[in-house]
């Protein structure tokens, strides 16, 4: 009789000292790992020959570099008009603003180089690059995926889009050489492949992980195969799918930028053509440009896209975000309690 | 004349699991018919072989004197989990039910008929969303979104109307009114119903005819009046649990409030009177 409590009590005693080794085992797993992470970084460093103290030796170098190389940013590039009547510095900002911004059209018509058109290319790459690869992404990203096309035969499309997404828009550029040499036609094309990779990727992953129940109420009222896929699946996911194109959209934009280094135009190329001339000054402006640029597209995005996500805010469509761009303090996160 | 009919009916899933066990039975037109039993029993698999979703592995399933065909239109559907689209609107949810009359690039562009449109609006006053047509699936309570796969279903105009556990994931109160309005469509459509439930009491305020289903089978077939205690016990916890349950005195009916009038009606008898 007495033996059942002390027996349950036994067991209680034998699953601690079990959960303890269990938990041992994990800490010891955690401690091996570090260990590894950190014992590769440090075989890497030799491996490469980074030296920490040269490297740190030459902070103060760095520092004279940019302090005295780069400050005041000159602006004189920023458009054609203060490029010919030689404004420098920060007033060559206001000076194109006159007008009502007269320069700054200007320059986006002249056939010369000037900051706010090299700005308008940038994103005009991005924009076009992500515009062509969206058809593409989505026909193969949707195939690509087990719920459309059955096991063997969807890893065709998969895999089309891995090898597409392996090499690197930069590496796309020169692959389009026999068309031309890098320049924004290039580029615009390069950007496109690279991103049929990337966001055809993501799309085929977003099918995989969507509700079962509403394709199968669909495919139960009778519908054929393509309303299926078309009102049972991608009706699902369309808001996301617009959320990873502004996504891949942001990140053109900066691959624009590097492309434009390799001589596709833009922003990438002036601030490499003022480093050639050591005109330092000039490329601080221009790396303000890329800042502005670049955080513009983002902050813009990232609102769109936190509008976007289902559950977040109830319904609220694309409308609705773009009318909240609007509003200021969504921009800085800060709640605005009604 | 039967619009649903089973002949020997066997449905095996994998190697030895039977979901189905040789069921035959007619369903004639118009019935509202009510599937009861613990979980497992079959009531699911009935439904799926009913519309298609499921080929039985032996015997013959006919709809309305045809051969039961992969995913019919003739068959409308409403799931547990609603299953909207949660994006769409009620209105845009209850047109998907038209797909099968339309050509994909006409309803991928979002060109239903002017027919589609009007049989959708109505069927969503049928359900009593007429106002809430514009709102979205995602915005709309549990009951309502319920409501609105009804609607669904009723825009395929199917012969035989089918539902898998509908309201079980509502609260009481949600749920009468989903049953109420399930009935409602199919009554006014001349419409045979088919539903699996859980919850015996709001099953007795709705059906006409009970099927218990136990272990692939169907151990019990009658309406409200038949279903005692006894036999409830019989369908839930099998032979066993009540021993001959079948000869026993169905006196036990009184104690059951067999066809327990619906609260809302009472109420509206008494006004009047």
């Amino acid at each position: 009789m007495s033996s059942g409590p002390d027996a349950a009590g036994q067991a209680v005693k034998e699953k601690l000292r079990a959960l303890r080794r269990l938990r041992r085992l994990q800490y010891l797993l955690w401690v091996a790992i570090l260990g590894v992470v950190v014992g590769v970084t440090y075989w890497g460093l030799g491996f490469i020959g980074f030296q920490a103290g040269v490297v740190a030796g030459r902070f103060p170098a760095m520092y004279e570099f940019i302090s005295q190389g780069f400050f005041p940013p000159d602006f004189q590039n920023f458009t054609v008009y203060t490029k010919e009547n030689e404004i420098t510095g920060l007033q060559a900002i206001p000076a194109s603003f006159r007008d009502w911004g007269a320069p700054i059209f200007e320059s986006f018509r002249s056939e010369r180089l000037s900051l706010v058109k090299a700005s308008l290319v940038t994103l005009l790459l991005g924009f076009m690059g992500t515009v062509i690869a969206f058809p593409f992404a989505l026909v193969l990203g949707v195939l690509g995926s087990e719920r459309v096309t059955p096991f063997p035969f969807n890893f065709l499309f998969r895999g089309t889009l891995s090898a597409i997404r392996a090499i690197p828009a930069i590496v796309w550029i020169f692959l389009y050489i026999p068309i031309g040499p890098p320049s924004q036609i290039t580029a615009v094309l390069a950007i496109g492949t690279d991103s049929i990779g990337n966001l055809g990727r993501l799309f085929t992953d977003d099918l995989e992980e969507i509700d079962e129940g509403p394709i199968e109420a669909i495919r139960s009222t009778g519908a054929s195969g393509t309303q299926t896929v078309s009102f049972g699946m991608l009706s699902q996911v369309s808001r996301s799918f617009i959320a990873w194109t502004l996504y891949i959209l942001e990140i053109n934009t900066r691959i624009a930028i590097s492309l434009g280094v390799v001589g596709a135009g833009g922003l990438g190329l002036m601030i490499r053509n003022s480093q050639d001339l050591f005109q330092f000054q000039r490329t601080a402006a221009g790396l303000i440009m890329v800042f502005v640029v670049v955080l513009g597209i983002e902050l813009i995005s990232s609102r769109i896209r936190a509008r976007l996500r289902p559950g977040e805010h109830d319904s609220k469509g694309v409308v609705e975000a773009v009318r909240d761009l609007a509003d200021g303090s969504k921009w800085l996160g800060i709640s605005t309690k009604r | 004349m039967p619009t649903i009919e089973f002949d020997d009916v066997t449905k095996v899933y994998g190697e030895d699991t039977v979901a189905l066990d040789e069921i035959s039975l007619r369903v004639s037109e118009g019935e509202f018919v009510i599937l009861l039993g613990p979980s497992g029993a079959g009531k699911s698999t009935m439904l799926r072989v009913l519309n298609g979703l499921t080929d039985p592995t032996e015997g013959s399933v006919g709809v309305g004197g045809a051969e039961i065909s992969e995913n019919d239109s003739d068959v409308g559907m409403v799931f547990q989990e609603h299953y909207l689209i949660e994006s769409k609107s009620a209105f845009g949810n209850a047109l998907t039910g038209a797909l099968s009359r339309n050509g994909l690039l006409r309803s991928a562009i979002g060109l239903h008929s002017e027919g589609d449109k009007l049989t959708a609006l109505e069927a969503l006053r049928t359900v009593g969303l007429l106002d809430e047509a514009s709102q979205r699936a995602e915005s709309m309570s549990g009951g309502q979104k319920q409501r609105v796969g009804i609607a669904r279903a009723l825009v395929q105009e199917p012969e035989i109307l089918l539902a898998d556990e509908p309201v079980a994931s509502l609260d009481p109160k949600a749920a009468r009114e989903v049953m109420r309005y399930l009935k409602k469509a199919a009554t006014e459509q001349d419409l045979t119903a088919v539903t699996s439930l859980h919850q015996v009491n709001i099953a007795r305020e709705f059906g006409d005819r009970f099927l218990g289903i136990r272990d692939g089978q169907v151990i019990f077939d009658g309406d409200a009046d038949d279903l005692t205690m006894e036999q409830m016990d019989r369908i839930y916890y099998g032979s066993e649990a009540t021993g001959d349950s079948l000869t026993t005195d169905p006196t036990g009916t009184d104690a059951v409030p067999s066809g327990t009038p619906d609260p809302s009606v009472t109420a509206d008898g008494g006004d009047e009177a």
